[in-house]
Order: C-alpha cells, then structure tokens, then sequence
C-alpha cells in the first residue's frame, strides 16, 4: 500500500490497526477497558474488575508499541547516518515501553499479548517515508494513550502512561524536525491531526 | 492560589456525583527525597544540568515545586491546577526575560518565542477549565522573584548556554509537576488537557536539548527526573 493513501485514508488505516491487532474507533487507535468506559472520572482503583479493565487498556497499549518497534525496524532498513541513529534509540525506547507494559501486566496478574509476527506497513520507499509513517504511528499512540488515561484505574499507571506519551511526543518533535518541519507545531500535543 | 471554597466547588461539579479524588499524591516524601538524591548525585558527577550554580541552587526549589503539587491533592482539583497555572505564568516570565537579554540568535529567539506563546496558551486553558470548576485562578505572579521560587538561576544567565540549562530546568520542572499531577487529577478531562500540556514541555525539552548539544530524548519515560 501507498504511504499517502495510507495516511489520508480512513478506511485503510482502520484496516491495518485491526488486522495489527489494535483495537479503533473511527480512523483512531483506543485501548479498551474491558469492565468500563467510563470517560468521565477515573475507575476506582483497587478491586478486581479494574485490575482486569487495566490490563485490557495495557494489552491494548504493548499491542500498539509492538506495532512501533516492527515499524522502526522495518524503516531503519532504509535510513542511514544521523537519521539511523535517531530511529535506533526510538526503536529501544519504543522496546522499553513494551517492556514496562509487560511488567505492569504481570503485576495485574494479567497475561501480556504477544508480538505479531508481521505487519502489513504501507511501502515505505524513501527515507522520508520512513519518518513519515513514524510520525503517524507516534500520533496515534499519543492519542490512544491520551484517551485511555482517564480509563486507568492506578494513579501510577496514569502517571507512567502520560510519561510514555511525554516521551513519544517528543520523538514526534524530532521526527518533524528531521522532515525539515515544526518541531513544535501545537501548544497542546493529542496525536490529532 | 485557589480558596477552600474553590475546591469545594470543583469537589461539588461532577454532575451532582462525587467526583474521585485521590488521596495522597504519587510524589510520597520518599519518592521526593530520591529524587533530590539522585538530582544531587548526578550534579556531583557533573552531568548536563548547565551552570553548576543555576543548578545547584535550583535543586531544594524544584522539590518545592513537586512537593506542591503533592500536597494539593486531597481536596479536588482545583488547588493542584491553580499550582499549574502559576508554573505556568512564571514560565512564560522566564522566557519574557530571556527574549529581552539579548542573548539569543534570532534563530533561538523565533523558537523561544513560540515556546512562550504555547506556554500562554497552557495558562489561558488551565484558568479556563478553573474557572469552569468554580475556582478562582492564583494572584499573577510579579516578576523573576516569583521565578526564582520555582527555579533559581535567571539573574544569573550570562551566556546563550546559560539561557538554555536555565530553560531545561525550567521546562524539566514543569515536566515533573504535570507527571506528579497524573496522580491527582480526579476529572478525566483534566487528566488529558495535562498529558497534552505535559507532552509539549517534553517536545520544548526535546528541543532545548538538542539547541544545546544534549540528547534531545534521553530517556524512554519522560518523567521531569533527568
């Protein structure tokens, strides 16, 4: 699949989320509580049914940094130099947070998802390509993230999520900086376009 | 700074159902302490916090800052957004003095400048959705004093590298605040107008970082603790 096609289609995004294992809602990438969508408060924390509605949303998360670890290794295939470098510390931090959702699943008494042993990426043909498609997948996990902090029921977990997101959006800013874009386009970073 | 009766109006806004506040903050005394040791550890081995003096002085006031924001929880949100709202202003003073020192290239200028018009832009949100709460925004902070409360060091800029180490702090600061914050907010509007504010910091830090030879994203956890 074309990149551009990919990125202005809804339908198309849509279609690789799910069969990546992400869940969606519109064009979107969510973490779904299993016990709750309650979007207005927090969950109460402490009981069973959270815990379990937690690692929903964390499966819902590793689902989405797999997807990124595939796709950075997939782009770092095409990149050299500085721009190699920079997907290669991405990739690990993107691994670290994967390994961290891991953990807090466990501690939930959860069972992390696994890795998807291939994705369907759109063709990424120049390097360009590569950081574009990493700003899209770096968007739609700072939303996801976004929209399930209020789902979280740990005030820890909340906090670790909003510190992945933190970090993601500043891959996003170095990523744009490279396109030879705004770093900083928006006083208030969502993954939205 | 919010009245009593300020949180009991944000205590009283959840649509006639108690809103869920949490009770003690993710930033317990423990916590603060390790991470004013580990501040201080890496100032003893020298590491990338800029002028040791800014630095060093800053320390014992950015733990005030987390410890704030600690300790407003317990009584709703209002009292932890009026905390956010003059880390903002005071930001936005900081960057006012750096643009008038005559320090920066105007390469550097255009970004700052950007940075302390999204900083204006986290500040009108945050009174916004205070005000929405019933709470009354804080006193507007006077001048560099009020800086000086957060993070020390201003008056002390001398040089373009100075600008950008005060800058880190500064912004590394506010970063921390918003992440102690996760764990305070009850309203889940809240919680995500602060991730998206907390997530810009993170892109402003990313960016002072790299203006002054660090690494622009050190770490897979934004946290605020370099």
């Amino acid at each position: 699949m074309d990149l551009d096609h990919f990125l202005r289609d809804p339908q198309s995004r849509r279609r690789f989320f799910r069969t990546s294992g992400v869940s969606v809602a519109g064009a979107s990438a969510v973490f779904l509580a299993a016990c709750s969508d309650d979007t207005k408060n927090p969950v109460k924390a402490g009981d069973d049914e959270s815990d379990q509605a937690d690692v929903e949303i964390l499966n819902g998360a590793l689902d989405l940094e797999f997807m990124a670890v595939a796709a950075y290794k997939a782009g770092a295939a095409r990149l050299t130099g500085d721009r190699l470098a920079i997907v290669k510390l991405f990739l690990e931090q993107e691994q670290e947070h994967a390994d961290g959702l891991a953990a807090a699943i466990k501690d939930a008494d959860g069972q992390p998802n696994r890795a998807k042993s291939d994705y369907d990426f759109p063709v990424l043909g120049t390097e360009a390509d590569v950081l574009r498609f990493a700003v899209d997948i770096e968007n739609t996990a700072i939303a996801a993230y976004i929209d399930a902090l209020p789902k979280l029921s740990k005030k820890d977990l909340r906090s670790t999520a909003a510190s992945i997101l933190t970090n993601q959006a500043e891959h996003v800013s170095v990523l744009l900086d490279a396109l030879g874009r705004e770093p900083v386009p928006a006083a208030f970073v969502t993954g939205r376009p | 700074m919010a009245s009593a009766s300020a949180s009991d109006s944000a205590s009283a806004s959840c649509g006639g159902e108690p809103c869920v506040v949490i009770a003690d903050g993710a930033a317990s005394s423990a916590e603060v302490a390790e991470f004013e040791r580990d501040r201080r550890e890496l100032l003893r081995r020298g590491f990338g916090l800029g002028g040791a003096a800014i630095a060093a002085a800053s320390i014992p006031l950015l733990w005030s800052v987390r410890s704030a924001f600690a300790e407003a929880g317990g009584t709703g949100d209002a009292p932890i957004m009026a905390k956010a709202i003059n880390l903002e202003r005071v930001t936005i003073i900081a960057y006012d003095s750096v643009l008038a020192g005559g320090l920066l290239t105007p390469a550097l200028s255009g970004v700052l400048r950007r940075f302390r018009a999204q900083e204006q832009e986290h500040a009108d949100a945050l009174i916004t959705s205070l005000t929405s709460l019933g709470g009354i925004p804080p006193a507007p902070p006077k001048g560099v004093a009020d800086v000086d409360k957060v993070v020390e060091g201003l008056r002390d800029v001398r040089t373009r590298a100075d600008v950008l180490s005060f800058l880190i702090e500064l912004e590394t600061a506010g970063v921390a605040a918003y992440f102690d914050a996760h764990a305070k907010f009850g309203e889940a509007k809240l919680l995500q107008l602060g991730a998206s504010i907390m997530a810009n910091e993170g892109q402003h830090l990313a960016v002072l970082r790299r203006a002054s030879g660090q690494e622009p994203v050190p770490n897979a956890f934004e946290t605020g603790q370099t």
